[in-house]
This record gives C-alpha cells, structure tokens and sequence, in this order.
C-alpha cells in the first residue's frame, strides 16, 4: 500500500524538480552573497540600492508567470486541456506572490529614496498594482466559478483580458503624466560590471525559483485533480 | 453583419421594453446617484462649494451605479432562467452579448443624465457642458463591454455579486484614469480634452472588440 503511493508520490527516476529546488536554494544563497558582499554600494542610495536585487527580478519572474497564465488561457480555450488549464492555475498563484514581493520591495525601496512608500503619478507603480489586483481577481474565478470547464474557461477570458488591461493601464498613467508636472529621474550612468554580475544572478536564481514553485504547485494539483476524479466516480 | 446587428438591437430593445414596463432600474440608479452626492459631501467636508472634489465623486458614483447597472444586465436573466433559451436560438452569441451591453449601457448614460445636474446643483460644476458629456459617454461604451462580460460571467457562478466589482474596477481603471482627466478639463482644470476623448475612443473600440470576441467563450455552455 505504502509503496503504491511512494510510486506515486516519488517517481523512481530522479526527481528533475528536486534537482532544480536544491540547486535553486544554493543559488538564491550565491545571489544573496553576491548583493551583500561583492556588488558594490549605490553612491547615491548606498544600501538600499540592494533591495534592486530581489525587486526586479521578482518583477520580471511575475511577468513570466502571467504570460503562462495567457498562453495557459488560450490553450485551454482552444483545446480544453486540462494540463494547460493546471498550468495557468499556478502560475498565477506563483505570480500573485512575485508581485506582492515586487510591490512590497518597491514601496520599501521608495521610502528611503523617494521619501514616500508610494507615487500615483509612477506608470510602472499603478500598473503593477492594478496587475495584482487582476489576478487577484483571477484566483477569486477559480474559486468561485464552477471547478472544471466553467471554471477554466471563465478564468482563461479574465487572464487574457486582463493581460490586454495590464500595458493599457501602464499607457494611461504615462500619457496623463505628460501633463502633469513631470517626475525627477536619476541620470542614467554606466553600470558597473560587478552590479550587472550580481543581477543576472539574481535573476536567474528568482526565475528558477519561480519554475520550481510552479513544478511543485502543479505536482499538488495533479493529485488534487485524481483525488475529485476518484470522490466523482 | 446585418443579422448581427438586428439580433443586438432586438436584444437590446427587448431589455430596455422590459425595464421601461418594470420601472425598476431607472428609479434604483437615480436614487443611488443622489444618495451618494450627498455621502460624498459630509464625508469630505469641503469649504468651498466642492468643485474640487466632483471629479471624483463623480468618478465614484459612476463606477458604481456601473457596477449595479451591468450586474442587474445578466442577474435579471438568470433569476427568471431565460438566460438558456436566449443561448439556445441559433443567434449569435457575440450579437446577443453586445444587445445586452447595449441596453446597460444606455441605461448608465441615463443615469448620467441624473448624476451630471444633481453634480451641478450640490456641486456648483456646469449643469450642462458638451466635453464632460462626451467623456462620460465615451468612457460608459467601453465600460459597458467590459461591466457585462464580467457580469455574464458572475451571474453563472455561486457568490456573483461578489466578483463583478472585483473583476470589472481593475480592468476599468484606463477609462478612469484618461476619462479622469476629460472630465478635469471639462470642470476647468489641466487641458488636452481632445487627446483625452481620442484615447477613450481607442480603449473603446479595443475593449468593445475584446468583450464580444471573448464572451463567446463565457456564454457557453
């Protein structure tokens, strides 16, 4: 009996995504040592320049997230399967989390900086809220709609519609800006090499950890899908 | 093409026949409409009038009275189960969809009507003015597509008055934000009405595209 679930639970191959969690928590640790020790201080920010390690990587990860969730949407739309219907699932849990990390750092970073957590007059700001807020919505269908078919059609129109909403919101704010008293923006100066190093680490470490999230969510709903299959029969 | 639009406007036609006959919506929305001018007074507590508040309150009011107008589009359709038999003729179900958005929106522009004297009266802004009604109607089309796609969608599910607004504001937030603005200009403050009323025929004619092409998809079952 034990060794039928442990069959299925732990397939006997080695487990791709356990490989990948490990190896992911050794790189978030070589990305963290990276932005502390290595990557030089901000002239200008000093310390609080870090949180940009973790920020826009999250930021770009969520991205990535929500462009599964459209793509997920109109697989399912086209042809109902239930692989790509699971996949936008947990990517948009896996996304809502990164831009709740993208929008708490933001507002952390923007304290110290900007003397204020938040600015409404910032396109990148308003839209990235008004994203979260979509696909909060998002995971509020899957909840509430029907499980199955309903619910994944339902939820693959409010992804894509929404991913649509997303540059449209970024566009209005920016257009409104324009006439409206313009906001300071640093002078944009050569990077340092060490500082490029330490972000394309971090950025791979955030989206590897983003992938495992989604690998691991998806293996949880594989199983909760079986489990309504078999209290269904 | 033509039989699109004949089976939208007979949509379209029968909601407001139905609402001209029960007198329901229209006296539901004008009451609102007033009730909340007069919230939004004491809760501010403006010295001078409230002109500069009224952009807002009317925003507010707006997007809410959308809310209860779209939500009410496809609640009034499943709580008398004829939502089925309107799906089962063989019209379409984009044309079918865009009667219904029709109908609701012309029920928000009228109260519009309501909302934009009652601003003028309690709020001292023009009682009439050309540029705030066009913005208003611009932004109310494609508020429509969007409102009643959602509200097709929460009227199949359990819990549906709860997942229209949180599903419809976030994705209105464009319309507010230039619609927004066009109304500022039209109430005397900031400028370029004219790019803000091109902008709102844009979103329009992406949203109202969009809408139908995806409420295919939420009408079928």
């Amino acid at each position: 009996m034990a060794a039928t679930h442990a069959g299925t639970l732990a397939p006997s191959r080695p487990d791709l995504l356990r490989i990948a969690a490990v190896a992911d928590a050794a790189l978030l640790l070589v990305a963290a040592g990276l932005a502390v020790f290595y990557a030089p201080a901000d002239s200008v920010q000093g310390i609080v320049q870090k949180i940009f390690y973790l920020h826009v990587p999250a930021a770009i990860a969520a991205y990535a997230a929500f462009a599964v969730v459209l793509v997920g949407g109109f697989v399912f739309l086209w042809n109902e399967s239930p692989t790509a219907d699971r996949l936008a699932r947990v990517a948009a849990e896996v996304g809502l989390l990164l831009t709740t990390v993208t929008l708490v750092m933001g507002a952390l970073w923007a304290r110290p900086i900007w003397g204020t957590y938040w600015v409404w007059w910032d396109p990148r700001l308003v839209s990235t809220l008004v994203l979260w807020l979509i696909y909060a919505g998002y995971l509020l269908v899957r909840r509430i709609a029907t499980p199955g078919r309903q619910a994944g059609r339902f939820a693959a129109v409010v992804g894509i519609v929404g991913f649509i909403d997303v540059p449209i919101v970024h566009f209005s704010v920016s257009w409104w800006r324009t006439i409206h008293p313009p906001v300071e923006t640093a002078a944009p100066e050569a990077l340092p090499p060490e500082l490029l190093l330490t972000f394309a680490v971090s950025l791979d470490a955030v989206l590897l950890l983003a992938a495992v999230l989604v690998g691991y969510r998806y293996r949880v709903e594989v199983l909760r899908d079986r489990l309504q299959e078999v209290l269904d029969r | 093409m033509s039989s699109f639009l004949r089976v939208a406007t007979a949509v379209a036609r029968k909601d407001l026949r139905t609402e001209l006959r029960s007198r329901e919506m229209l006296p539901a929305l004008g009451q609102f409409v007033v009730l909340a001018l007069l919230i939004a007074f004491f809760g501010f507590d403006v010295e001078t009038g409230g002109l500069e508040i009224a952009p807002g309150v009317l925003w507010l009011t707006v997007t809410f009275a959308g809310l209860v107008a779209f939500g009410r589009a496809f609640a009034a359709e499943r709580d008398q189960a004829s939502l089925e038999p309107l799906l089962l003729t063989p019209a379409s179900r984009s044309a079918i969809f865009a009667g219904k958005a029709l109908a609701a929106a012309l029920l928000l522009v009228a109260c519009e009507a309501v909302l934009v004297p009652a601003l003028g009266v309690f709020f001292n802004t023009p009682v009439f003015s050309l540029e705030l009604t066009a913005a208003l109607v611009l932004a109310t089309i494609g508020m429509a597509g969007l409102g009643c796609l959602f509200a097709a969608l929460a009227a199949q599910t359990r819990a549906r008055d709860l997942l229209l607004p949180v599903l419809a504001l976030p994705l209105w937030i464009p319309f507010v934000v230039v619609g927004g603005r066009a109304v500022q200009v039209a109430l005397g403050g900031g400028r370029d009405l004219n790019g803000a009323l091109a902008l709102l025929l844009d979103f329009d004619i992406l949203f109202v595209v969009v809408a139908s092409l995806a409420a295919k998809f939420v009408l079928d079952d």
